[in-house]
């Protein structure tokens, strides 16, 4: 097994992605959720299938209990999604290399077209953050006219997972390109962290130490990152607040 | 911001369609409205993987953010906030995330219809000039929603060129939110009417009594801003946040310190804090406090003497504090003296007009004075008249009262006693089901308008719509509706009404704002400025519009200490709140169904919260269906044991139970405003949480979609484990 601290970033990996997410001013309004599903054809599978915790969401809201009434409290929101883990565990399961690193944004990429259906990273995935079409659950016309044309649609025996809305940074950076320019830090950002009405979810390059999510980062100074322990090396980062 | 701005701005912000030629050109009403092209004939401004925004705003609920919507090939595909609009300055709630569901939502009112068979749109017409020429002016009403402002005003026009009976408006969002109580309580209590805003992000201790600010209530999205500015810990101290209510909110779960008080205790609990506040901080002890025990207050609401003694300090000794009321604490018999109490709390501090104090709202830049939607209270009296057959000609838009309003109050029995009701509604609602006549208007993606920024925003705003997709159905504009009749009908009513469409009557709405020298942009003639209003969704001037109250009357005010009164029988305070992700009229989109609820994580449905000490001593465990009996109604639900509430309180989320409203909302769950009975606060807001109910098993079971079940590995929910 390769050790965190083994692991080295080559020459070309540059561009490392990032997310800082600070649960004390997330209210948990649901409006992250929206936004990701609005953004990647994410489909809704209904009643039924959510009760069974086949729900398509790319990020959901964990909230825990702790004690009891009347000495009980919510803890803070947790917006769980893809860690983009540098190490990631859910690549080394793959059959047929569906899941892969990303060397340019160092993401962990879901290939649907090679995807068949095993489910085995989403075993693996300490996270729980992946979503498998159980379906190929419908969406009546005209709801179709929504879809996304940046944005791949997912059919039945397919895993699905939180890109960091990797269609929108690659729009940036062909921008940024054909203006003979780099991307400016701010430029766009992911459907969640746009939407998020606290500022809760801040993206942006975690390599540059200019950039909004370093700088608040570093303000904070005690940011968590999640199961760490396991060598997951996740780009998400929380303040846990309170 | 400047009246300038570069062709960049101009490209990111403008529509490059209608607006661009307008700006150009300065084209008639051609080029006012956004074509939606097949691929074969697109418009020369699109290009292939290009897509056009557009500035608009949003009409999920009153607030009025503003909204740029992506739209590709003539299609809106992504709503997100306008960044430029100083209400939402960029972000969006969960609701606003969801319009496109609506817009695309497969059950729309395709066309118009008389008792259920497709009519045109001209025998359409002619029954609106039939309806407003045959009958005496004081035979016709108009009840409206909370959203479409420009309507509303074309309405009042209207009614009060002709003597037809001004519009009344009505919203269940309204109505949870007490706004009554809270503008009657600033007049009794400042000599001023309006809207208290509460500046949460300057505040450094937050008191809220029931107020679910960070959820549906007033302005969401610009509270939840408030929100993260009181817990910024950069820059300042960590703002405290405690909430009192007897069942914890998703804003309650949020608060560093919560309350679990006894529900009709807020007044006193307020008045007890205070009191010990006002002994603090020395000086004359205002009226209001002087009565009140603190020591039989803590008997009566359960918060030990001790407690509240140290939230008093901490209260008294910030030099941020503010006081909040709303939610179910308003909801009550004596709702209006809690909300005066807090006010006094708030003056008690003199926070008035001070960062992180209380302002009264900015009004709107084409308002004079503070209005507001119809309180419960003067709904029955619109119904009495219904049922007594005073209107013989009813036109409803923008709001579905037979699901929004308690059914005890008899809105829809009512319905038969007018004699012809006219619906403009988007979807086949209850109430478009028992209308003579449904005239779709547009979606509000499709539609003209604006809307007034009631609260939230320091600047006065008034957030402007435009057509983002042409109308995918044979819909029509209830403005142009309405205008095209008052001039078929001749005489005064062409006369209130003289223009050719909706967008000429709403150019004669903003026209006057045209060179207003506070607003952030101007322009010399109206095409112009319509283009600049139209990219920038909006206008709004630069400077804070907030007036300052003045507690005229806050030293010789006196208030009860009294428990609230509750109606009923039953061994249960009945708590009903606004869901969270649904809202009132969010159930027909899919995505807003599949939202797991923030407290108790429940999908596409409805339950009753009960304390899971209760359920024990009741037998109930999760997912048991138990019948909910108050002295109006009755209804069926099934049971979540949720570890926040109090033990003699039961809570129910409002926003399902349709009938009528989209495959994704028919039979789906239950409605609580079916329990409420006819109870009034003193400011004629309806007493929605002033009930005690009964509950009885039926031993049947219904399981509840929830989400946190699967986390953990393999289904072992840690909803079990509890």
């Amino acid at each position: 097994m390769i050790r965190p601290e083994e692991i080295k970033m080559s020459a070309e990996e540059t561009g490392k992605w990032g997310m800082v997410i600070d649960q004390d001013i997330c209210t948990g309004c649901q409006a992250c959720v929206a936004a990701c599903a609005m953004e990647n054809n994410i489909s809704f599978v209904g009643e039924v299938d959510a009760g069974y915790g086949r729900s398509m969401h790319w990020i959901r809201i964990e909230r825990f209990w702790e004690g009891a009434y009347p000495e009980v409290k919510m803890t803070p929101n947790q917006p769980m999604l893809c860690q983009q883990c540098g190490h990631a565990t859910c690549e080394p399961v793959c059959p047929a290399f569906a899941t892969v690193h990303s060397q340019a944004e160092q993401l962990n990429l879901q290939v649907y077209n090679r995807c068949v259906g095993t489910r085995y990273c989403a075993n693996n995935c300490p996270y729980q953050v992946r979503a498998f079409n159980w379906r190929d659950y419908q969406r009546p016309e005209p709801l179709s006219n929504q879809l996304n044309p940046d944005v791949t649609v997912r059919r039945m025996g397919v895993m699905e997972k939180c890109t960091f809305c990797i269609q929108r940074i690659h729009k940036a950076q062909d921008k940024a390109k054909s203006e003979g320019r780099e991307v400016v830090d701010g430029e766009f950002t992911t459907a969640c962290a746009q939407a998020c009405p606290a500022n809760a979810i801040v993206f942006g390059r975690v390599d540059d130490p200019e950039s909004l999510v370093s700088q608040v980062a570093r303000a904070h100074g005690h940011g968590v990152k999640h199961l760490e322990e396991l060598g997951t090396l996740p780009n998400v980062t929380y303040f846990k607040g309170g | 911001m400047s009246n300038k701005f570069s062709r960049r701005d101009f490209l990111k912000l403008a529509g490059v369609g209608a607006a661009t030629t307008a700006i150009l050109t300065g084209c008639g009403p051609a080029s006012r409205y956004v074509k939606r092209e097949p691929y074969m004939l697109m418009p020369e401004y699109t290009y292939n993987g290009q897509s056009t925004y557009y500035a608009t705003t949003c009409r999920e609920c009153a607030a009025g953010c503003g909204l740029i919507v992506r739209t590709s090939q003539g299609r809106a595909i992504k709503t997100e906030g306008n960044a430029n609009n100083p209400l939402n300055l960029g972000k969006t709630c969960a609701r606003g995330q969801a319009t496109l569901q609506g817009l695309y939502n497969p059950d729309r009112v395709t066309d118009p219809a008389k008792a259920g068979a497709s009519i045109t749109w001209d025998a359409a017409t002619q029954a609106v000039v039939d309806a407003l020429k045959n009958h005496k002016p004081d035979e016709i009403a108009f009840l409206m929603g909370t959203t479409s402002d420009h309507l509303f005003d074309l309405v009042t026009d209207l009614a009060a060129a002709t003597g037809i009976n001004a519009p009344v408006r009505f919203g269940a969002l309204s109505m949870f939110e007490s706004r009554a109580t809270l503008s009657t309580a600033a007049e009794n209590l400042f000599g001023q009417r309006g809207l208290p805003f509460f500046d949460v992000g300057g505040a450094q201790v937050v008191f809220s009594f029931g107020a679910n600010f960070l959820e549906t209530w007033l302005s969401p999205v610009s509270y939840t801003r408030g929100f993260a500015g009181l817990r910024e810990a950069q820059t300042k101290m960590r703002g405290t946040f405690v909430q009192f209510e007897s069942r914890m909110s998703a804003t309650g779960g949020k608060a560093d310190e919560w309350m679990p008080i006894r529900p009709g205790t807020e007044a006193m609990v307020v008045l007890a804090i205070g009191k010990l506040v006002a002994e603090k901080r020395g000086g004359t002890m205002p009226h209001a406090f002087i009565e009140v025990d603190p020591a039989n207050v803590a008997a009566k609401s359960g918060i030990k003497l001790e407690t509240l003694e140290q939230l008093a300090e901490k209260f008294a000794s910030s030099a941020g504090a503010l006081a909040i009321p709303g939610g179910a604490a308003l909801g009550q018999s004596n709702g209006l003296t809690v909300a005066e109490a807090v006010l006094a709390l708030n003056a008690l501090v003199d926070n008035f007009g001070k960062p992180g104090g209380v302002y009264f709202s900015a009004l709107a830049p084409n308002q004079t004075e503070y209005q507001r939607a119809a309180s419960v209270q003067e709904m029955q009296g619109f119904i009495q008249k219904m049922a007594e057959g005073k209107f013989k000609v009813l036109f409803i838009h923008g709001v579905n009262p037979v699901f929004e309003l308690p059914a005890s109050l008899g809105f829809k029995e009512a319905l038969s006693g007018v004699g012809q009701v006219i619906s403009f509604a988007t979807f086949p609602d209850e109430t478009a089901q028992e209308a003579d006549y449904v005239l779709p208007d547009h979606h509000s993606l499709e539609s003209w308008g604006y809307q007034r920024v009631v609260t939230g925003s320091a600047q006065p705003v008034l957030s402007g719509s435009q057509p983002v997709v042409s109308p995918f159905y044979n819909t029509r504009a209830t403005a142009d509706v309405l205008i095209a009749a008052a001039q078929l009908a001749g005489g005064k009513f062409a006369q209130a009404l003289p223009f050719t469409d909706e967008v000429e009557f709403l150019q004669s709405k903003v026209a006057p704002l045209m060179n207003s020298a506070d607003g952030f942009f101007s322009a010399a003639d109206i095409n112009t400025f319509m283009a600049y209003f139209q990219q920038y969704g909006g206008w709004w001037k630069t400077l804070d519009g907030r007036a300052v109250p003045v507690a005229a009357n806050l030293l010789n005010h006196s208030l009860s200490g009294a428990e609230a009164e509750f109606a009923g029988e039953g061994e249960f305070f009945f708590v009903p709140f606004v869901s969270p992700t649904l809202a009132e009229a969010g159930a027909n989109k899919p995505w807003l169904q599949e939202l797991p609820d923030p407290t108790t994580t429940v999908m596409w449905n409805t339950w009753v919260e009960i304390n899971p000490e209760t359920a024990h001593e009741l037998g109930l465990e999760d997912d048991d269906v138990v019948k909910i009996i108050s002295e109006a109604g009755e209804l069926e639900v099934p049971v979540y044991r949720y570890p926040a509430i109090r033990p003699d309180t039961i809570a129910m989320p409002f926003g399902q139970g349709h009938t009528a409203y989209s495959r994704y909302a028919d039979n789906r769950g239950v409605n609580p405003a079916d329990l409420l009975g006819q109870y009034f606060n003193e400011a004629g807001d309806l007493a929605f949480a002033g009930m005690k109910v009964k509950i009885e098993k039926t031993g049947k079971k219904q399981p509840l979609s929830r989400m946190e079940s699967i986390m953990g590995v393999y289904g072992v929910g840690l909803g079990e484990e509890h």
